[in-house]
């Protein structure tokens, strides 16, 4: 799902990164957000709400709250805006957030 | 808009709300209220929305019950489609002194010969509701079950609804700009859509009280201070009950849609009718809030906002009418407890100003009560 | 706590000029932004902007970005923050930020609010599935992340954004199905609107999202007509398989900031929602707190440039700097506004801007063209 040739835009990748999601290795680019990896990789679910509805992002720059995942343990990660490192464990959400 | 009414309301928050509805109800015909913005725009709106039966006075415990009742069926009663979302997870009030501890205990033996069956807890047992709770520095706890919280706007939406279906008219974003009284009785009400004539009107204006009032050339002891309050993101099920402790000075309750609510009172807050907020505030809050609750460190803040307290000396409401105007009754000054009082408000504003045979008698309650210096003092208020 | 001149909330368009305005006239500026980089949403704009040689026409969104951070990184007397999220406006004038995980105080003299807008959506049901867009999110995946959104796309709104999205994903190798909008005419310049047309995709006026289908992501959406009342007409369903779907409805503004500190706020529809009453200097009702940009009224870049331009002046002139050549700067950015807001294309902010000034102090010669 990436962009291998365009007409106008170069895109210069940073260094080839590791993640796991729901368990599973992916990789992804240093200087993209963990949404763009995900996608890349034919992620689009990212949450299941509350009333286990599937979610996925919707502005992609911060504003709507519809990608919240769980990174490294922490619920509630705006993954749309959230850079993607080496190693991170990202989990689809299930429900609202969890603080214990 | 109308040109004459039975009574005409001022404020649409949930005393106002509720007075019309308890007035359609008992079957007069023209009742208009008059909200200067939208129904719950003011105090009820903002407010934290807990409803507590744990109070320190008689007449507080019995108002406090009345209502909670009422609450408990409120979505059937007002006919509601929507749900007032009252959750009962009770409320865990917190002794950090001896002193405090005993108060909690006398209350309790009044509350429950009042029928509210709240109980002494011990901090083992407190954890076992609240299993995140830091018990360092709590001497015991109180706790009844039946207390809880409710989402204040459809609460009055559905007083407010209900009060149309049984004929009463609601004017939002209509300013209430004077009252006109000659020869020591009510005549007429204006704002800034028309004119209302009026031989009754009730001043249910919260933390516009005193304006309001002064239009009928009342002066009334009471003051508006801000309150302010702060939620966090919604998070899943980890506190039922409120926790309220009156040292620590706060309140925190996470509400159905999984937001944590938390406030506090505070004397150098602005008396002049602000709703802004401050970081001070925020800062000193977020310190209480994660000392009792230790996993709120992790919780996302998501806003904060403010509200007013309608105050009186004795933190009590002013209930009925004004001895000097004729016509003219007050349900104001409700010191903070305003929301969950609301359904009594409702009912026994309604009986006084039918002159029915009051179902709690609130002569007490009388604006009369500060000249002749019967003040009732309640001990339990954040 | 931190004692600063002016606080610049924002690094777009608007952001980036208003500081740079205000340091040119020697204001030590602080510069916020909530991203990792500067540049706001330009970073996504790859096609050359309208205007004139002043707002930069001819050159494309990205590189015009990469100008003014360039032109921000010379100043001295700019300190940039980044990923630097303000939480908070205070009555007491004190600004709360978030940084790196570390809660910061900052006292601004004057503070210029360019926080820019937020993507709106449409009703219809299971718009929540995954798959269902908003059109600067398309944008920003594919030409920021150079990912691409999906297979086929629905394009719903023909509006500037919908049109030139649809050919961007074009660009991307990213079949674009059709382009519905429920207005009977196109929104979007004709000159975009020939270029989608000549490319084979369908324009279609007058037809909205009936509902989207699938299970965990979208598979398939259905389209119908809408009859001269705006009203559906029954039978004229048409089912488009596609794995995208790209709202592309408007903007409305991030006002939160400018509610907390209290400014007079009025409901404009033609500017996307709430905006700041404010002067034609773009200071609102709230002494020494400017704004700029769409979180003023929902605009182009081009504009949000300019207003930057002037909001970053007016900051300064408000903070006692002597500028040699204020009236005259002051006059050319209300009539680089005033010929971005010409004509008919203009008509609609004309219309929004006259609710939204303070009237006794209206003397920006666009609003009366």
């Amino acid at each position: 799902m990436r962009i291998e040739e365009h007409p106008v835009l170069e895109f210069k990748r940073g260094k080839k990164v590791y993640f796991t999601y729901d368990g599973e290795k992916l990789e992804g680019y240093e200087g993209e957000t963990i949404a763009a990896a995900l996608h890349a990789a034919g992620v689009k679910v990212l949450s299941h709400s509350d009333r286990n509805r599937p979610r996925g992002f919707y502005c992609a720059i911060g504003n709507c709250s519809s990608c919240f995942m769980e990174v490294n343990g922490v619920s509630n990660v705006k993954v749309c805006i959230e850079p993607l490192r080496e190693d991170m464990d990202v989990k689809t959400q299930k429900g609202k957030g969890k603080i214990v | 808009m109308v040109k004459t009414a039975e009574v005409v309301i001022i404020g649409g928050g949930i005393s106002g709300c509720a007075i019309a509805y308890n007035l359609a109800k008992k079957g007069v015909k023209d009742v208009v209220l008059i909200e200067k913005g939208y129904l719950a725009s003011g105090a009820t709106g903002s407010c934290g929305a807990g409803i507590r039966q744990q109070w320190g006075t008689e007449m507080n415990c019995k108002i406090a019950k009345m209502s909670c009742d009422f609450f408990e069926t409120a979505n059937e009663e007002l006919q509601y489609d929507g749900d007032i979302e009252f959750k009962q997870g009770g409320y865990l009030l917190l002794a950090s002194t001896e002193k405090e501890h005993e108060q909690f205990k006398k209350n309790v033996q009044l509350q429950n010969s009042l029928g509210i069956h709240s109980r002494m807890l011990n901090l083992e047992q407190a954890k076992e509701i609240v299993p995140h709770l830091n018990t360092e520095g709590l001497v015991s706890t109180a706790f009844y079950e039946k207390d809880g919280h409710l989402n204040p706007f459809h609460a009055t939406e559905a007083y407010g609804r209900a009060a149309e279906r049984l004929g009463a008219k609601i004017y939002k974003y209509t300013e209430v700009t004077d009252i006109v009284v000659e020869n020591g009785k009510v005549k007429k009400v204006k704002t800034d859509k028309g004119d209302i004539e009026t031989k009754i009107v009730v001043n249910a204006a919260g933390g516009h009280s005193q304006i309001i009032a002064n239009m009928a050339g009342v002066d009334i002891p009471v003051y508006s201070e801000r309150h302010q309050i702060l939620v966090t993101e919604p998070l899943e099920p980890l506190l039922g009950p409120m926790l309220m402790s009156f040292s620590l000075n706060i309140y925190c309750q996470q509400v159905p849609h999984g937001g944590f609510i938390m406030g506090r009172g505070d004397d150098t807050e602005p008396r002049d009718l602000r709703v802004t907020s401050s970081w001070q505030f925020l800062d000193e809050m977020v310190k209480t809030a994660t000392g009792i609750l230790p996993p709120l460190k992790k919780a996302r803040l998501l806003r904060q906002w403010a509200g007013l307290y309608n105050m009186t000396p004795d933190r009590q409401p002013i209930y009925g009418p004004v001895d000097d105007v004729e016509g003219f009754y007050l349900a104001v000054g409700f010191s903070g407890h305003g929301f969950m009082f609301g359904p009594a408000t409702g009912l026994l504003i309604a009986e006084s100003i039918l002159g029915e045979e009051p179902t709690i008698n609130i002569d007490r309650l009388n604006l009369r009560r500060f000249e002749s210096g019967d003040l009732i003092l309640e001990p339990s208020v954040v | 706590m931190k004692n600063v001149e002016l606080l610049v909330i924002g690094g777009g368009p608007a952001g980036l000029c208003a500081a740079i305005s205000a340091a040119e006239a020697g204001v030590d500026v602080l510069l916020a932004e909530r991203d990792e980089w500067l540049g706001g949403q330009l970073v996504k704009q790859t096609h050359m902007f309208f205007g004139s040689e002043k707002q930069q026409a001819s050159v494309r969104g990205v590189d015009i970005g990469k100008i003014l951070v360039k032109k921000v990184e010379d100043y001295k007397n700019i300190e940039v923050m980044e990923n630097a999220t303000v939480l908070g406006l205070y009555e007491d004038g004190v600004v709360t930020l978030q940084q790196d995980g570390n809660y910061v105080k900052v006292h601004p003299k004057s503070v210029v609010i360019t926080t820019g807008a937020s993507e709106k959506t449409l009703v219809f049901p299971n718009n929540d599935l995954p798959g269902v867009y908003g059109a600067g999110a398309v944008q920003t995946l594919m030409n920021v992340y150079g990912v691409k959104p999906g297979n086929k796309v629905l394009m719903v709104g023909a509006g500037n954004i919908g049109l030139i999205v649809s050919y961007q994903l074009m660009q991307a190798g990213v079949e674009v199905e059709a382009i519905v909008d429920a207005s009977p005419n196109i929104g979007g310049y004709l000159v975009h609107a020939s270029k989608i047309r000549r490319m084979g995709i369908p324009i279609l006026t007058r037809h909205t999202v009936k509902e989207a289908i699938g299970k965990e992501a979208l598979e398939a959406a259905v389209i119908w007509e809408l009859d001269d009342k705006w009203q559906p007409i029954p039978g004229s369903e048409k089912k488009l398989d596609v794995d995208v779907m790209c709202i592309s409805v408007g903007l409305t503004p991030l006002s939160e900031l400018l509610w907390q500190i209290g400014c007079r706020m009025e409901f404009v529809g033609e500017l996307g929602g709430f905006v700041p009453i404010r002067n034609d200097k773009l200071q609102t009702s709230l002494d020494g707190i400017f704004v700029a940009g769409d979180v003023a009224g929902v605009e182009e870049a081009s504009s949000a440039m300019v207003e930057g331009s002037l909001a970053g002046l007016s900051a300064s002139s408000y903070l006692g700097y002597k500028i040699d050549v204020e009236k005259e700067l002051e006059r050319d950015y209300l009539n680089q506004l005033s010929d971005l807001r010409s004509g008919p294309v203009g008509e609609k902010i004309r219309q929004g801007l006259a609710k939204a000034l303070i009237s006794q102090e209206v003397t920006n010669p666009g609003q009366g063209s």
